[in-house]
């Protein structure tokens, strides 16, 4: 019978034919040991795709990952998280500030000055040897130059926004005659440079210009408006810091372009074009002019005073030649797109770009692979693998069953699994610390958090050794204060509360809190009662919620926990200041600004001070710290700054968790030394939170090295 | 028959009309916003926020943006707010990727299930229906990524060949059947997957429609006319039987743009659920919401088919 046979016939073909399939397919030992161009790759397995192959545009990891390789920024930070050249050769800081000659004030000495009696008062006391402290002293002999501006009549056009709806703007024509200015060059960025001026050129000399004077408006205005509008247009002072790059001479975009001043210029252009909506805006916004003086030097003038901006030139630095306005219009036209609704977002160099890394964009195939060819002009030598791949394989389990067959070189390690791999002869393994840090905020706007003394004894009550010990597989360190560890910002005298719920006890009942029969803690018959709230979805802060809990049980605090979706924990949550206590980490970066995060104008809904942390003297180092220069100023600045939230404890900081990695030990260093012999050394992890500092350097090797200990 | 066709299309474009209203609603409801809306990352001023939400017109009033979305998905100009990539293009690169997985899959579900269904029937109560009953329940209640998971082990560990992805990593220098093999067989283990639930239950449904007409009074006509054993069951019971599942076949249509997001991402495969699902993490509105609609689509489509379909092949119904 037909239909009987057909039904048992066709699915023994279909499984047959699946089956047989096995005997073609290659096998792990045939992709990875026994093909030697495997020795020349490099694999990284990744659980997310990139999104966009742009460093002015991207915003996830894995994107920066890739243009990490494909582009290179003027600068970017060596082994000690110090600065060091790429794309730039050499780079200067310095200051031009200015100042109007106030015709209202007296100068004590003096009398009201002009600016030529200006200048030579200053000139004067700069090489007069009567005593002055020591800090106007050195404000006076870092000038270099004084230079007169004469004053000006102009015209400016503001826009207010209108009382009436439709019409958005309204402009505003302001007739300005500013007074004479006066323009000191400094050798040195000096924030305090005005604040010493006024020593001797009167308290008030700064303070009591007045802007309103020499602004005339031709429409009525609000005395407020008026006022502030003067000032915006007139500051009675302006300290602009100037950054002058010089850049590495023949470096060669991969399309064998060379790299001059105009790319440079052109990138910023990209990143505030508000059309191309890029996320890195803000840390650009300071920058007041940027000047090409020649091919090979870029002038960057910025409005204040502020030190994160040097760090911010390790972005990749992208082709003008392919994506100017020209270029642009011309893919637009060939897609058949509207030119002028057509910006960077939408160019297809986004998914191949092009940069002057050491690795040179091949293909991407949308979560599978991106892979990325040895850019062999590369400026600094080409780099020893010929291609890196970087694969994505979005299940964990996934990952680690391709790197024991060798088809990934490196993934996402998790803690427990370095612990089994730790021993294996075969592979290598490194840990390090993150930039990040995990902790309890309180909110201190509410009774009992207002209080130093209930904050330092919850503290107190937690034993962040076993959490580090059993949560983390002992994969993190304790951290006291809110900079990355291992930055010369961390003041590594502070040392981190010890575990002591007697002692914890005992500083409550100073704050008023004592345990009554049942146990509980009491203050004017109300029971200490709170609520410790964190995200779901995260195993490490769930089980740290568990143990705070029931440490915090102990001493007789009646804690309730939640465990919120992350959306609605950030926005009902967080975002609105409602909550007691929660559990949180910050990952940041080198530059030590804490400006978003502790600064008490920070506080409101959204903003990042969500624990409203309020400190005047911390407010006053949080602003002098982004507006020095000099490193050892700076850390000087932190560690004060770091001792003082240490001592406030707005946050019980837990750990700073380290990343861990596993590689297979065939994977070296490679070296040419002077006497060109060939040097292999092992991989070391380094301060930059990674082990991939060298990777340009790496290669497999047929057979595992043997190296003595010391490496 | 037309005035049928008719009055079904109309039906079914309404019904269209409040999908696309619901799901439109859900999705701009649920909380979470686009990550380009991140707040909680530093570098994220407000301003910054303020002008991504312009540009998404997040700022407008939600039926103006409804107005928009479908405006542009039906002119074919949404893109992905994740990469600014046309939606439809990526949505069909993605739909090609997965496809192959479907057919197989769908292949093997029905082309296992009715033998095994069938044989439970005739031999109801016997060992082999007993274990096939044991196993059916097995693999329904066993979780898919835990199957997966002891099977790539399996496989990877006794075969040390490689089971991720659409393809074997690294592969360029190979003629084209192996090529052309080497795809099939990673195709086998993620269809297998995704084949055990369904043929498990389908076959239970085999076996309960084979039970119910063989108690029917015309097969005992069939087999006291002298008919052979064969010809009762194949014919005359088979084919009653298989009524039902005519229109099971309309509606495995929506199957092809859901995909499995578990088994997709288990096994690398850059397919259509997994990139829904990723959609949904970053909250990308345009390609949530055209996937949503194709598929709405696809139900309507395919129930409106398993109609057709039933007309066709019962002749008792007249619609």
């Amino acid at each position: 019978m037909t239909i009987r046979r057909v039904l048992i016939y066709a699915p023994i073909f279909v499984i047959v034919f699946l089956l047989q399939s096995y005997f073609w397919v290659p096998t792990y030992e045939e992709q990875s040991r026994g093909n030697p161009d495997r020795l020349n790759e490099y694999i990284a397995a990744s659980i997310g795709d990139a999104q966009i192959l742009n460093p002015v545009l991207s915003s996830d990891s894995a994107s920066s990952q890739i243009e990490s390789m494909v582009f290179e920024g003027l600068l970017d930070r060596d082994e000690n998280l110090s600065f060091r050249g790429r794309l730039a050769q050499s780079w200067e800081i310095f200051e031009e500030a200015f100042f109007y000659v106030n015709d209202s004030s007296i100068i004590p000495g003096v009398g009201v000055a002009d600016a030529d009696q200006i200048i030579r008062f200053l000139k004067k006391e700069q090489h007069s040897k009567i005593y002055k402290d020591s800090s106007l002293n050195a404000s006076l002999n870092n000038i270099k130059d004084i230079s007169f501006i004469p004053s000006d009549e102009f015209v400016v056009t503001k826009h207010a926004e209108s009382p009436v709806k439709d019409q958005k703007y309204k402009e505003i024509k302001i007739q300005v005659s500013a007074p004479a200015r006066l323009k000191l060059t400094l050798a040195r960025v000096d924030q305090d440079l005005f604040q010493n001026l006024a020593k001797i050129l009167g308290d008030d000399f700064f303070n009591s210009f007045q802007a309103e004077k020499y602004i005339n408006t031709f429409q009525p205005l609000e005395e407020e408006q008026f006022s502030q509008y003067a000032k915006e247009i007139l500051p009675s002072t302006e300290q602009n810091p100037v950054l002058i790059f010089h850049l590495r001479p023949n470096v060669r975009f991969h399309d064998g372009h060379l790299l001059d001043a105009y790319d440079v210029k052109f990138t910023y252009d990209a990143i505030i074009n508000p059309k191309n909506l890029s996320p890195r805006i803000s840390d650009y916004e300071p920058i007041k002019t940027i000047e090409v003086n020649d091919p090979m030097t870029v002038r960057i003038v910025y409005k204040r005073l502020y030190s994160p901006a040097v760090g911010t030139w390790a972005i990749g630095i992208l082709p003008e030649h392919l994506l100017n306005r020209q270029s642009l219009r011309q893919e637009a036209i060939d897609a058949g797109r509207d030119p002028n609704n057509f910006s960077m977002r939408e160019s297809s160099f986004n998914r191949h770009p092009i940069g002057c890394g050491p690795y040179k964009f091949r293909e991407w195939k949308p979560d599978q692979y991106i892979s990325l060819d040895c850019f062999d002009d590369y400026w600094e030598g080409s780099p020893n693998y010929k291609q890196y791949i970087y694969r994505i394989i979005p299940d964990l389990l996934t990952q680690e069953m391709e790197f024991y067959a060798g088809t990934v070189d490196s993934y996402g390690v998790q803690p427990h699994q370095v612990k089994r791999l730790k021993n294996d002869p075969a592979y290598q393994s490194f840990s390090g610390l993150s930039f990040g840090y995990t902790y309890i905020g309180y909110n201190m706007r509410r009774a009992p958090f207002n209080d130093v003394r209930v904050r330092m004894a919850l503290g107190m009550a937690i034993d962040v050794e076993k959490i580090i010990k059993y949560v983390l597989y002992g994969e993190g360190e304790r951290i006291t204060g809110p900079f990355a560890k291992q930055t010369d910002y961390y003041n590594h005298s502070i040392k981190p509360i010890s575990y002591d719920p007697e002692g914890a006890l005992m500083l409550l009942k100073e704050a008023g809190w004592e345990r009554n029969a049942k146990g509980w803690l009491e203050k004017d018959g109300k029971r200490l009662q709170f609520t410790l709230i964190t995200n779901s979805g995260n195993d490490l802060r769930k089980s740290i919620l568990a143990i705070t809990q029931e440490a915090w049980k102990q001493i007789g605090i009646d804690v309730r926990t939640d465990l919120l979706e992350w959306a609605v924990f950030i926005q009902e949550r967080v975002d609105k200041a409602d909550f007691d206590a929660l559990i949180l980490g910050w990952s940041m970066g080198i530059e030590p600004d804490l400006y978003q995060i502790w600064h008490s104008s920070q506080d409101n809904p959204y903003q990042l001070n969500f624990v409203g942390y309020n400190n005047p003297i911390a407010d006053d180092l949080i602003v002098k710290i982004r507006k020095e220069y000099d490193h050892n100023k700076q850390v000087g600045f932190c560690h004060r700054l770091h001792d003082i939230i240490a001592k406030d404890q707005p946050y019980t900081f837990l750990y700073v968790p380290k990343w861990t990695a596993v590689l297979d030990k065939k994977i070296v260093i490679k070296e040419t030394d002077l006497k060109g012999t060939i040097v292999y050394k092992k991989i070391k992890p380094t301060k930059t939170g990674s082990y991939t500092f060298h990777f340009n350097k790496w290669i497999k090797l047929p057979e595992a090295p043997d190296f003595d200990p010391e490496g | 028959m037309l005035s049928f066709i008719g009055r079904s299309v109309i039906q079914k474009i309404v019904t269209l009309f409040f999908v696309s209203i619901v799901s439109f609603l859900i999705i701009h409801m649920a909380p979470g916003k686009p990550s380009q809306v991140d707040p909680l990352n530093p570098k994220f001023t407000p301003e910054m926020v303020e002008r991504f939400r312009k540009e998404f017109h997040l700022d407008k009033p939600l039926y103006t943006q409804y107005f928009y979305f479908y405006h542009d998905l039906f002119t074919g100009k949404t893109v992905s707010w994740k990469d600014n990539q046309p939606v439809l293009a990526k949505i069909f690169e993605r739909f090609l990727n997965s496809l192959p997985l479907f057919i197989v899959g769908t292949i093997l579900t029905w082309t296992l299930s009715f033998p095994v269904g069938i044989r439970s029937a005739l031999h109801r109560g016997g060992l082999y229906d007993r274990s096939a009953t044991f196993f059916s329940y097995l693999f329904i209640s066993i979780p898919g990524f835990f199957f997966a998971y002891i099977l790539i082990i399996f496989v990877v560990n006794s075969f040390h060949v490689p089971v991720i992805g659409m393809e074997t990593f690294g592969l360029e220098s190979l003629s084209w059947q192996r090529m052309f093999m080497d795809r099939i067989w990673h195709l086998l283990i993620p269809s297998i997957l995704g084949a055990t639930g369904g043929i498990a239950v389908l076959s239970r449904y085999v076996r309960s429609q084979m039970l119910e007409v063989e108690g029917q009074d015309y097969v005992r006509t069939a087999k006291a006319k002298g008919l052979t054993a064969e010809q009762v069951h194949y014919k005359h019971a088979l084919r009653n039987a298989l009524l039902p599942f005519v229109t099971m076949f309309g509606l495995i249509l929506p199957g092809l743009i859901g995909g499995s997001v578990i088994i997709e991402s288990i096994f690398s495969w850059p397919g259509m659920g997994r990139m829904a699902y990723e959609a949904i993490l970053a909250r990308d509105y345009p390609i949530i919401l055209t996937v949503n609609f194709i598929s709405a689509v696809l139900v309507l489509g395919g129930t409106f088919v398993s109609d057709l379909l039933y007309m066709v092949v019962d002749p008792r119904i007249r619609l």
